[in-house]
């Protein structure tokens, strides 16, 4: 059998942006009046990735102050506040942007648009989106007043109530954490609104809701669930700014209000969330693995199905997140069946996955490496996850690091590890330039063995029973060398970030050109030139099956002809 | 349906682009985009001024509130009466998409079968009732090997069942020996229930999985299945019902496994194979019957004839 590899990187040279030739303030100013998808997806997953570096920053410093027990290196204050702005930066601040910047990017050029439905609505989601991480991250200079010194949130990403009422938390650090999120909530909404309008108003002909690409299919998911897991978080938002400001009484359970509501309210969001978070992760898997199995993804009506399925099912979870509230047992019963009904489509996805490589002819170039892991740690926080659908599981583990273990391994084993792979994957389209190979796999493997080292081990402190968001430990606990180990592993994890970055500056400057596809794939983003034009398509392009590169590339054996 | 005579559309630019209606015939012809415009940026910096008016000085919502005023009347402005564009420049010929290169047969079609490659298609397989009968078979021989048990190390056939009991009967968990060796009929009742309800389970399991994996049956559910099974119930009793670990005897424990594997595997590596309908057109599944459907007998001889693997991206089966 004739092996025929992926093709060399073309010669083709990016000049469409060409910093450096014009003046900075003429280039500063493009880039502030500009209302083009592809720059203003730049600009999200730019400032997504400047805000992960200051998430993980925060981070290593909570390890650092974990790494020996009686440690004295942050006071519980600091500590309370990093594990705060860890949280709500790495969710609202960080994985948010990321997965709408690159929607906004890749939408239209996937279905042959060459804009956005409402650009200036784009361009203002996120505005909004950065002031909102702005007066966030002001907050340290303005917590407390500009005359005192500043605090930081520190009521956890969550910010249950009464903690957050007045009476426990004085100034206005906590008023800084609700008109952050309230603020780029504002921008996340319109972003949703633009690609669902996008997605359904905008497609090229041929280009049916059959034969969109599995990214676009699951970022309309998401979308849909955006505009509805987010509404009620900004409802209930307003309503701690009226408790705060106005005196009144919601979340007040002194004087009739009810504290549990917020719970209802903030998981009504927060498990949605963290579908709103992984399904875009699904979405570059799916565009990858079958690129690098060089074969066509394995169940496409299935797939969307199941996408389908974990968008309405992730609706009727949230109480899972309540269990030792102390809901009832109808109530418990019910939360965790639907939450472990959502195991199903979710499996299904990974078997559809396996089933794409299997048999295939694997190139494990970066992003496929990135997904490979994926997959494994994937598997694993969704096993862990069906655990903690069990009320009585969660009863016993419930603020342990065995739930921190767990939605650090969807969130970084499973969006961060995507995100990396879809960097990797579009970074030659959109910049002209391909990443540095081996520089990519050094922070590829660090990354892996830091990740594993970390979050792995956490799931041993939590069945030791070691409580999350503790600033401290007694050393006779026997937790010690696992916190080493644990700390050990964001060492691995910041080197491998550092190389990333290095290779990102090394591509940009030095890399060789791309070409206009390099990875000899198949859907209508690598049918424009590296970087695309403005306009994206010169001409609007037409469609007939779902790859129509592959159509183009072999016109003896098209997909039109299965399809 | 799609005509197969058609060909596909190049969704490459072919040298027409769309001209702008607006722009000059004799000037260079540009596409109409929208205009670049920092209207949205100053409605969104007024309106997080105005905002953090709340917790910063008046002052600050006030000057919210004048950006954010003027930053609406310059959108408003920027799309009625009618939307403001931008004449874009088409990219230099040099910089455009290079024509795509057609490989003509350079696709490879999977062929089942064909030594050296990964894919293997259950095109046959052993019917359900060969996994439930060899599961009906296995918990028998379980069964038999741990009684054997209980009688030479507890003098008692009751105690494998009172013990495998406890998983779900509490009373049980915190037992002592005698009352381990005893009679109990709801013990009885559940142990039967829940090794009957496993048993024809990992029977069905079996009749699924064996004829997908390669080399021999019996290795694979006589040995290495029971072995990975044991070994993941050693690892995790401990933490899943600490009662029950510290009375299982892991020796025999993995002897009633091999036993269950070994004979479960024997029964339905015996039955005969019958013919899947994964090789079958998608037509002839659904049931769909009329003329220009694809020969069946064509698609049953090939294994996975349509199932297109390629340099290249290929069609899966």
């Amino acid at each position: 059998m004739a092996s025929i590899d992926l093709p060399s990187p073309g010669t083709q040279a990016s000049t469409w942006t060409s910093p450096g030739r014009e003046q900075w303030t003429t280039v500063l100013h493009s880039w502030v009046t500009t209302v083009d998808h592809k720059r203003l997806g730049i600009l999200y997953v730019g400032c997504g990735l400047v805000f992960l570096l200051i998430g993980g920053a925060e981070a290593a410093m909570m390890r650092f102050q974990l790494f020996f027990a009686q440690n004295d290196l942050l006071s519980p204050q600091v500590f309370n506040r990093f594990f705060t702005m860890h949280g709500t930066t790495m969710v609202f601040f960080v994985g948010m942007p990321i997965i709408i910047g690159m929607g906004n990017y890749l939408i239209p050029i996937m279905i042959g648009a060459r804009d956005m439905a409402f650009p200036r609505l784009n361009a203002w989601g996120f505005w909004m989106f950065l002031f909102g991480g702005l007066i966030f991250y002001f907050s340290y200079l303005g917590g407390d007043g500009l005359y005192a010194a500043g605090t930081a949130p520190d009521v956890g990403w969550f910010a249950y109530a009464p903690l957050t009422g007045k009476a426990f938390s004085r100034g206005n650090s906590t008023d800084y954490w609700v008109l952050g999120i309230l603020i780029s909530g504002f921008g996340s909404i319109a972003g949703a609104i633009n690609m669902i309008t996008t997605t359904l108003s905008m497609r090229c002909p041929g280009m049916t809701l059959g034969r969109l690409p599995l990214f676009v299919w699951m970022m309309l998911i998401v979308s849909g669930l955006i505009l509805i897991a987010l509404s009620p978080l900004t409802a209930a938002q307003v309503m701690l700014l009226f408790d705060r400001f106005l005196g009144a009484h919601f979340f007040d359970t002194q004087a009739g209000g009810d504290a549990v509501l917020w719970q209802h309210f903030f998981w009504f969001f927060g498990h949605p969330e963290v579908y709103i978070l992984i399904i875009p992760g699904f979405a570059y898997a799916s565009e990858i693995i079958p690129v690098f199995s060089r074969k066509v993804i394995f169940g496409y009506p299935i797939m969307v199905g199941a996408t389908c399925a974990i968008g309405l099912l992730s609706v009727g979870v949230w109480a899972h997140h309540m269990f030792v509230v102390g809901l009832g047992k109808g109530t418990a019963i019910w939360f965790a069946a639907i939450t472990m009904l959502v195991g199903v489509p979710t499996g299904i996805k990974i078997f559809n996955w396996v089933g794409t490589m299997y048999g295939g002819k694997l190139h494990f170039r970066l992003p496929m490496l990135f997904c490979t892991a994926f997959l494994f740690q994937f598997l694993i926080a969704g096993l862990t996850g069906i655990m903690l659908a069990a009320a009585p599981f969660t009863w016993q583990l419930s603020d342990s690091y065995f739930v921190v273990a767990h939605f650090h391994y969807v969130l970084i084993g499973g969006l961060v590890f995507t995100i990396f792979g879809a960097i990797y994957y579009w970074f030659p389209k959109v910049s002209g330039r391909m990443v540095n190979e081996t520089l990519g796999r050094w922070h590829f493997w660090l990354f892996t063995i830091g990740f594993q080292m970390t979050f792995t081990t956490m799931h041993v402190q939590g069945l030791l029973g070691m409580p999350r968001r503790i600033y401290t430990y007694p050393a006779e606990r026997g937790w010690e060398v696992w916190n080493q180990i644990t700390t050990a592993g964001v060492v691995f994890q910041g080197v491998g970030v550092l190389l990333f970055v290095i290779a990102l500056i090394h591509a940009l400057r030095r890399g060789e050109p791309a070409g206009d596809d390099p990875w000899n794939a198949w859907t209508l983003e690598w049918s424009t030139s590296s970087p695309p034009p403005a306009y994206n398509f010169a001409e609007i392009p037409e469609v007939r099956s779902r790859r129509p590169l592959w159509d183009l590339k072999h016109p003896d054996d098209p997909d039109w002809k299965y399809e | 349906m799609t005509n197969p005579e058609q060909p596909p559309i190049d969704p490459r630019p072919q040298g027409n682009p769309d001209v702008d209606p607006d722009v000059d015939p004799g000037s260079d012809p540009g596409i109409a985009m929208p205009a670049p415009t920092a209207a949205p940026m100053f409605l969104a910096l007024g309106l997080s001024l105005l905002l953090a008016g709340l917790v910063t000085n008046e002052l600050v919502s006030i000057v919210g509130l004048v950006a954010a005023v003027w930053g609406a009347i310059h959108w408003w402005r920027e799309v009625l009466p009618s939307e403001h564009h931008e004449h874009v420049a088409l990219q230099p010929e040099h910089e455009r998409a290079q024509p795509v290169v057609a490989r003509v047969g350079a696709v490879e079609h999977l062929q089942a079968g064909v030594e050296g490659h990964r894919v293997r298609v259950p095109a046959e397989m052993h019917p359900y009732t060969s996994g439930l009968k060899g599961g009906l078979a296995g918990a028998a021989a379980m069964a038999g090997i741990a009684m054997l048990y209980g009688l030479i190390a507890e003098a008692s056939p009751w105690y494998p069942i009172n013990l495998l009991s406890s998983v779900v009967l509490p009373a049980f968990n915190l037992a002592d020996a005698a009352q381990l060796n005893a009679f109990s009929a709801s013990a009885l009742v559940t142990a039967t229930l829940m090794h009957l309800g496993l048993s024809l389970l990992v029977g069905l399991v079996y009749a699924a999985l064996l004829p997908m994996l390669p080399g021999r049956v019996l290795l694979w559910g006589g040995v290495v299945a029971p072995c990975l099974w044991s070994a993941v119930t050693w690892t995790s009793l401990g933490v899943v019902s600490p009662a029950l670990a510290e009375h299982i005897q892991w020796a025999w424990f993995v002897a009633s496994q091999i036993a269950f594997g070994l004979v479960a595997g024997a029964v339905i590596a015996r039955s005969e194979t019958i013919e899947t309908l994964q090789t079958w057109p998608l037509a002839a599944r659904a049931g769909i019957e009329g003329g220009g459907l694809p020969d069946l007998s064509d698609a049953t001889d090939t294994g996975s004839d349509d199932a297109g693997n390629g340099d290249d991206g290929g069609r899966a089966q």
